[in-house]
């Protein structure tokens, strides 16, 4: 297998395509032109993509929950009940991981288990085994687009199945469902399997069908720097852009401070579309999305509803096109439906309310911007430089040599020498840089950020801070004061 | 180091790397000779790490909901090979959905595990409690 950023050819394309729909046995059921004309009859308030260019020309922010349990008839009445009683304007159907993994024999008996116990067994919708006519089934239960978001290195039977299954938009890609999904995939195996997905969205979009494709913005999710997740977020939208993708949001995790967190959705976007021009796709339509703080929540209900409404409230006033929502039982894991419904109502009242606010351009939001963006192209730029001007063999470099390193992360091909702590206002900054190819000026600012905090909490700059920072939001804090 | 080893990781098809790696930094902070295998880790690569390295715990983690079905046969599989005995610790958010925690624990409990922790439990409740069990002395 040759790596290379290049869009795949129909005859090396089809040849994989065989092996990918025996996988399992659904995959037999997929028929492409089927599909294409299954699309052209979804009306366009359905349309992921429809519905997302217009809340970008309107200045909406558009919200959606994640959701997905094991039976179809559960999992219909579950997002009827987000969309009736949380007033989600999109919704999602999420994976469950024993799919993510591709274990169906797994999910298989998760669906058995689940129909005996009465009760979701498993942490998600098992959209492969169910098959094509299933999750056209769900998508024509439900009157608002719907998209599958999961964490699967290898998606490629399951991209194949859910979007002939009536899915309009697709999440993930082959660094942000690889480095913080799995311990020991090859990259260079991801991203070839995620250039096949691309491939297969390309051609839908060839056939007149535009599907949204999102890569993961949050990666691990927790107290990552805007600059690492743009830059995986610029790569993966040039790599679906080479397969022929016009259709893409980029995303961003809340860190907490409302200036950097502003700062990140609006250069996430302005940078994205000088990246994809740069490289001659003139014709791609990019969005945003922020999710709401990823990381670790606090227990109870009402401290949760205050982060969902930072969240919310951050997610309007920088202007992101969708904000995915957090439930009360954030810290207890996956929620009830009545909890999802209620992080939604909660979410719907910020967006609206600030709806007509806006973030003037203050100095300060101006300096945040001007550091990501340099940061990123620092990050980006060495990423082409390393493979010789081509993107794909430049990441797989670059990960090798901690030139993008995305902290926390359990695969093995992740440096894990970079680690990111709160400065004294809350903004998410490098305690330490590693590898990361920055000038000397942004490592000085970095530097400086984390020593004023030190000073402050007269204590030395250590991992402590990390772990302190990593438990603050749990315990009613951003910044992790020493306990 | 107290001389007390101790196997850790994330059971199933788990991902979730970063209580891992605080629980791992923080047992060994604690004086414990820590073998992390990591996320996504079987019942039998749980039960190999402790035999090859005669572990005095095995400590569990599962954040995803499917720990109820990961975990079952835990301690019967580690008194099929020969450490029925082994302190076996288990945290996070076990079940799908919202549970009372003492329904989720009687659950564990009922499985074999000694120990059963809800979400969100700072490293320190444990190693407490596994310097009790272990008969380690608080300096």
């Amino acid at each position: 297998m040759e790596l290379k950023n290049k869009k795949l050819e129909d005859e090396l394309f089809n040849s994989i395509r065989q092996d990918v729909l025996l996988q399992w046995s659904t995959g037999n059921d997929v028929d492409f032109d089927e599909a294409v004309a299954y699309h052209k009859e979804i009306p366009k308030h359905k349309v992921f993509s429809d519905k997302l260019i217009e809340a970008k020309e309107q200045g909406n922010t558009l919200i959606q929950p994640r959701a997905g349990v094991a039976l179809v008839d559960k999992h219909i009445e579950l997002l009827n009940y987000l969309v009736n009683e949380g007033e989600a304007d999109l919704l999602p159907t999420t994976i469950d991981s024993y799919t993510r993994h591709n274990r169906y024999h797994e999910a298989e008996e998760g669906i058995n288990e689940s129909r005996k116990a009465g009760r979701s067994l498993l942490n998600g919708f098992p959209a492969v085994n169910h098959g094509i006519s299933l999750c056209r089934k769900v998508n024509e239960s439900v009157n608002v687009p719907v998209q599958v978001r999961h964490g699967t290195p290898d998606a490629r039977l399951l991209t194949e199945v859910t979007i002939a299954g009536g899915f309009t938009s697709y999440e993930g890609g082959g660094i942000s469902y690889n480095i913080p999904y799995s311990k020991n995939i090859p990259l260079d195996k991801t991203i070839y399997d995620w250039q096949y997905v691309d491939r297969l969205i390309g051609k839908y979009e060839e056939a007149g069908i535009t599907i949204n494709r999102e890569p993961f913005g949050p990666l691990t999710g927790t107290l990552v720097p805007p600059c690492i997740s743009h830059s995986v977020a610029i790569i993966e939208s040039l790599l679906a852009a080479e397969q022929g993708v016009k259709n893409i949001t980029v995303g961003y995790g809340q860190c907490g401070n409302l200036i950097q967190d502003i700062a990140a959705i609006r250069t996430l976007e302005s940078l994205t579309e000088e990246y994809l021009h740069k490289f001659g796709y003139e014709d791609v339509v990019v969005t945003t999305v922020l999710h709401q703080w990823m990381g670790g929540f606090p227990q109870d209900e009402s401290k949760a509803f205050g982060v969902i409404s930072w969240g919310a409230a951050t997610a309007a006033l920088a202007g992101a096109t969708k904000v995915i929502v957090k439930t009360p039982h954030e810290a207890m894991g996956v929620p009830t439906k009545e909890a999802n419904a209620s992080g939604i109502k909660a979410t719907k009242q910020l967006v609206t309310m600030l709806r007509d606010q806006q973030m003037v351009s203050i100095s300060d939001l101006k300096l945040e911007k001007d550091m990501i963006m340099a940061e990123t192209r620092c990050i980006v730029d060495k990423t082409l430089e390393l493979g010789d001007g081509d993107l794909a063999e430049g990441t797989i470099r670059a990960f090798q040599a901690g030139v993008i390193d995305i902290p926390f992360a359990p695969s093995r091909q992740n440096a894990g020498k970079v680690f990111p702590a709160r400065d004294n206002t809350g903004a998410v900054r490098f305690l330490e840089c590693a590898h990361l190819p920055f000038t000397q000026d942004i490592k000085s600012y970095h530097h400086d950020k984390m020593k004023e905090r030190a000073d402050y909490e007269k204590r030395d700059m250590s991992f402590q801070m990390v772990i302190d920072d990593i438990y603050a939001i749990g315990k009613g804090k951003l910044v992790g004061r020493p306990r | 180091m107290n001389g007390k080893k101790i196997v850790l990781g994330v059971i199933g098809a788990d991902v979730h790397a970063i209580g891992n790696k605080i629980l791992a930094y923080a047992f060994e902070e604690a004086g414990f000779k820590v073998i992390n295998l990591g996320v996504m880790v079987a019942q039998e690569e749980f039960i190999k790490a402790a035999i090859e390295t005669g572990a005095d715990a095995i400590l569990v983690s599962s954040l995803y909901g499917h720990g109820e079905l990961d975990c079952r046969g835990l301690r019967e599989k580690c008194e099929e090979s020969g450490i029925g005995d082994i302190l076996l610790y288990v945290g996070g958010n076990l079940v799908v959905g919202k549970a009372d925690f003492e329904d989720v624990k009687a659950k564990f409990l009922e499985m074999g595990f000694n120990k059963v922790y809800p979400p969100g439990t700072l490293p320190d409740v444990a190693i407490s409690d596994l310097n009790e069990d272990l008969g380690v002395s608080d300096e």
